[in-house]
């Protein structure tokens, strides 16, 4: 089992092994910061009450987590919350923080000997491996998801990552099978990745990004 | 308790970081009005008036600044980026809030068709050996292929185009009038903002229904509320001044347009897709023909269509999403994030209907009086939805702005509605028919309209 924090194993999964993302920046964005926001509601760092969002207790030493806790403290609503993280670079937050652990390790090389370019590769391809690795098992049913692996399985589905668990079933039965384990865990995660769902909506048909 | 300064310190902003002021605001509006829209529809708009364009454009100008306010009190009552669907579904009811976007879907998704035949005439008139149907599926290629990769119009680009469109109409109007000056063209005159001998309530309503096409897309900058650094109230104030700056635009330009027209009774009788090319070409020549079908082509086939694009995208999606639509039309690509199933449709349809339009003489104004039928429509239930939830639900006092205002604003439209292209008043009537007909088997599914977060303010 990955001992990652969501967001960082969403990020292996939504990356090829050149690191190469398979999904648009802006809807990235927006898992990234919904698997953040969803491992702090579960460790109990952030609670949603009635008016809100509350922030429960002191930073964590994750840079995006610590983050989201600083917006959280204003008391927006989770929608409200995403979107703006979202608008933030998390995505760089993120893989810095992969990076800063020796799970990604920066590489340059020169397109055609001339134009230079830089990838953010896995050290080891058993990282993505392991983060993908609850997924596989709560979908073939070897093993109960519990409700962070239930929310992980939701934003696969939401950011149409299936093709990364390489499992032999159809697409459509995978995502169908992936939303109905988040649908069934505790009410936050089901809630959270449906406004994951909505927020990648809107920022396809967004005016401007 | 964390401060705003303890959010910036981690790289966040308590508003949206690309926060969009009223300059932008301002922008985007005239970026989908296009300040030289009557270029595409002088012909039309002067044959209808009777020679009085200028005075077209002005009672449009006034019609609309009325639905600027209505548009400005609902974006106060509901801050969230949206369309007419939503605030008459909010404002009034689901069902209403159906039908109200089933009309402007008349006007959203034959907008790129009208903008791709556009620009294709204007191409046509500059190379007359490719024929209008092949411009225009180049132009919808090209289009489509932008849209899927996730091409958007950004802030900076907007302004660009807005500036080249500018610039190419300060370059007709210096040379418009130093060639009236030069004693070309018909010479100064009050005529086409007025001639009582040509006046008539009824002319001037029909030509106000064409010519209210190039005021469209104001109601665009609505979409951007979320995005607004002033919140609701700067989107009502980048409306309605919008709407004023291109009206002056508007009415200046076709005003010396008018009187440049080589052959005045000719085009009343008859009207000419490349009237506005052809008084170009009298004021500067050929080469000025050429600028401003280049800059039509340019900025009606490109520009403009990226952004009816995204306003129709969202119109689908946001419908198909609440199951008034088939939810295909919600899929979502996650590689470009683009609306990829309603930008398939919109080039099916845009080629499908631009080709048989181009075989038509009045391709453009048929076009044009449709896609002003359903935003007419839509504006009006738009007035009844500010009485409905100030005046009724609310209990207003403010009896000019939740009242009379919205009364006179849909008082104006309705007739120009009455006055409009018969044709496009017997297909609105077919198309109002179908949505009906569609309400109905909504709710024989057990599918009745409601909408996405209406619980939300």
């Amino acid at each position: 089992m990955s001992s990652l924090p969501l967001h960082q194993d969403l990020y292996l999964i939504a990356h090829d092994q050149a690191g190469k993302p398979l999904v648009h920046a802006s809807s990235l964005a927006v898992g990234l910061a919904g698997a953040a926001l969803l491992d702090l509601l579960l460790a109990g760092h952030v609670k949603v009450g009635s008016a809100g969002l509350t922030a429960e207790g002191q930073a964590i030493g994750d840079a995006v987590a610590d983050g989201l806790l600083a917006m959280a403290a204003a008391g927006p609503d989770p929608r409200s919350l995403l979107k703006q993280a979202s608008m933030g670079d998390v995505y760089g937050r993120v893989r810095e923080g992969l990076l800063g652990s020796g799970v990604l390790v920066r590489v340059s090389r020169r397109r055609m000997g001339m134009l230079p370019y830089t990838r953010y590769e896995l050290a080891d391809i058993a990282s993505i491996v392991r983060a993908s690795s609850g997924v596989r098992s709560a979908v073939e049913g070897w093993k109960t998801p519990d409700a962070r692996c239930a929310g992980l399985c939701g934003l696969v589905a939401v950011l149409r990552l299936e093709s990364q668990l390489y499992l032999d079933q159809p697409a459509a039965r995978l995502v169908t099978r992936l939303r109905e384990i988040a649908a069934a865990a505790a009410p936050p995660v089901g809630r959270l990745v449906e406004t994951v769902d909505t927020l990648v909506g809107e920022a396809a048909v967004a005016v401007y990004r | 308790m964390r401060t705003q300064q303890n959010i910036e310190q981690f790289g966040y902003r308590q508003e949206l970081r690309r926060g969009v002021g009223l300059t932008d605001l301002v922008f985007y509006g005239l970026a989908f009005m296009v300040p030289i829209a009557p270029f595409a529809i002088f012909g039309t708009v002067y044959s209808e008036s009777g020679g009085m364009p200028a005075l077209a454009y002005l009672v449009g100008m006034i019609a609309l600044l009325f639905t600027a306010a209505s548009y400005a009190q609902m974006v106060k009552a509901f801050p969230l980026s949206g369309s007419v669907y939503n605030y008459a579904g909010r404002g009034i009811s689901p069902p209403v809030g159906f039908m109200t976007g089933w009309m402007i879907m008349l006007d959203y998704i034959l907008v790129p068709c009208l903008l791709y035949l556009v620009a294709s005439i204007a191409m046509n008139a500059s190379v007359p050996g490719v024929p209008v149907w092949v411009w225009l599926i180049i132009f919808v290629a090209v289009n489509t292929v932008i849209n899927l990769r996730g091409i958007r119009m950004t802030v900076r680009l907007t302004r660009i185009m807005i500036v080249f469109e500018l610039v190419v109409l300060a370059l007709f109007l210096l040379v418009g009038i130093w060639a009236l000056f030069q004693g070309k063209g018909s010479g100064f005159s009050l005529a086409p903002l007025f001639d009582s001998e040509a006046f008539t309530w009824q002319v001037m309503f029909a030509a106000v229904s064409v010519a209210v096409l190039s005021f469209l897309g104001f109601d665009g900058i609505s979409m951007l509320v979320e995005e607004s650094t002033g919140g609701s109230a700067q989107v009502g104030r980048a409306m309605r001044l919008a709407l004023v700056l291109a009206g002056v635009l508007f009415i200046v330009q076709v005003w010396v347009a008018a009187l440049l027209v080589p052959d005045p009774a000719g085009l009343a009788a008859q009207p000419s897709d490349t009237a506005f090319y052809d008084a170009a070409a009298v004021a500067g020549g050929e080469w000025l023909r050429h600028v401003t079908t280049f800059a039509t082509a340019l900025s009606w086939g490109l520009a403009n269509t990226m952004v009816a694009q995204v306003a129709v995208s969202r119109l689908l999606y946001a419908m198909a999403r609440d199951r008034q639509l088939p939810s295909f039309l919600a899929k979502v690509s996650l590689k470009h994030s683009v609306p990829s199933n309603a930008i398939l449709l919109i080039c099916v349809l845009s080629v499908g209907l631009g080709v048989w339009m181009s075989t038509r003489e009045d391709g453009v104004s048929l076009l044009s009086s449709l896609i002003n039928m359903g935003a007419m429509v839509a504006f009006i239930v738009l007035h009844v939805s500010v009485i409905v939830h100030y005046s009724l639900r609310t209990g207003s006092d403010s009896v000019w702005s939740h009242l009379v205002a919205p009364l006179i604003g849909a008082g104006i439209l309705v007739f120009v509605v009455i006055n409009a292209n018969v044709l496009a008043q017997v297909l609105g009537l077919v198309w109002l028919g179908v949505g009906i007909a569609v309400l109905i088997a909504l709710y024989a599914l057990g599918r009745r309209p409601s909408l996405t977060g209406a619980d939300r303010p």
